[in-house]
């Protein structure tokens, strides 16, 4: 009976994760994405607006390599092992941001342009 | 501790570090940080039933210390710590109500809450909340590897005790 009970709790824990999954997947894309660094906003852009272009974030010895192309932002070269952040690909879900956790970055889809000062108080 | 038992131990120590360091070179398909079969856990599964929790602590935090040092990865090691320590508290917790030939079910248990353990050390680390949104496939991915492992240690321990006696 107690068994039971906690294999029940295991399905359902999976199914919670397979439903969160197709939420974060279908979420929408925005225009606007913030590139990040332990809560500080680094760059800004609005993806329509920004020409192709490729930009170099240095990370003490490492640094990843960001390329803008047609409205769409990834990661194109990282210096470090694990190269999540590069096969994650181009930016794609509104609410699942790249991220490189060797080197703190963090690219994701944002409201608005953030300058590092919340809405209300600017 | 008698030196048998710190044999023991040690073998375990050296069997999960092979293990996770053979790991480390089969390429990983999903872009999503901390997704892996944490086959290593296999060991820690077995060494929760059979051995005292600070044994068990031992085994697990040496093989987190040294594989990060043999993986390269130094950095990684707070993301995998943090998850063993929620994932050790969580098992060994669980480990009084179920028995041994559920161990499967403790081991998902302990996958997922390895992977809780990872998500809040990157949402600190990163200061980023958004991270979170990796969390359900994290979950997922977690209760398929907690499955695999505990059914690896489920059909481990016979042989085990085998050699035992």
């Amino acid at each position: 009976m107690k068994n039971k009970i906690l294999i029940l709790i295991c399905v359902l824990i999976f199914f919670i994760g397979i439903i969160g999954s197709a939420f974060v997947l279908f979420s929408p894309k925005k225009n606007n994405v913030n590139i990040k660094r332990d809560g500080r906003v680094l760059y800004s852009f609005d993806l329509n607006n920004t020409a192709d272009s490729e930009l170099e974030i240095p990370y003490g010895d490492s640094s990843n390599t960001v390329e803008i192309k047609d409205g769409k932002i990834r990661v194109k070269d990282a210096e470090c092992r694990d190269q999540t952040c590069v096969n994650m690909g181009w930016l794609s879900s509104g609410s699942m941001p790249i991220v490189c956790l060797p080197n703190h970055l963090v690219i994701e889809f944002a409201d608005g342009y953030d300058d590092g000062v919340d809405a209300v108080a600017r | 501790m008698k030196a048998k038992r710190l044999a023991e131990l040690s073998v375990l120590t050296a069997v999960s570090l092979i293990i996770f360091i053979v790991e480390l070179q089969i390429p990983n398909p999903f872009p999503i940080p901390g997704i892996k079969l944490g086959l290593a856990n296999i060991i820690t599964v077995f060494a929760v039933y059979h051995y005292r929790a600070y044994e068990v602590t031992m085994v697990v935090g040496i093989r987190l210390v040294l594989g990060s040092i043999f993986g390269g990865n130094i950095t990684a090691l707070i993301y995998s710590a943090s998850g063993a320590v929620l994932c050790l508290l969580g098992m060994l917790l669980l480990k009084k109500i179920i028995d041994e030939k559920h161990i499967w079910i403790a081991s998902i248990f302990g996958a997922v809450l390895h992977n809780t353990g990872q998500i809040i050390a990157a949402v600190i680390v990163t200061q980023t909340v958004q991270i979170i949104a990796y969390y359900p496939f994290l979950l997922v991915s977690g209760c398929l590897a907690g499955l695999f492992t505990g059914l690896c240690a489920q059909l481990i321990m016979p042989r085990i005790k085998f050699f035992k006696n």
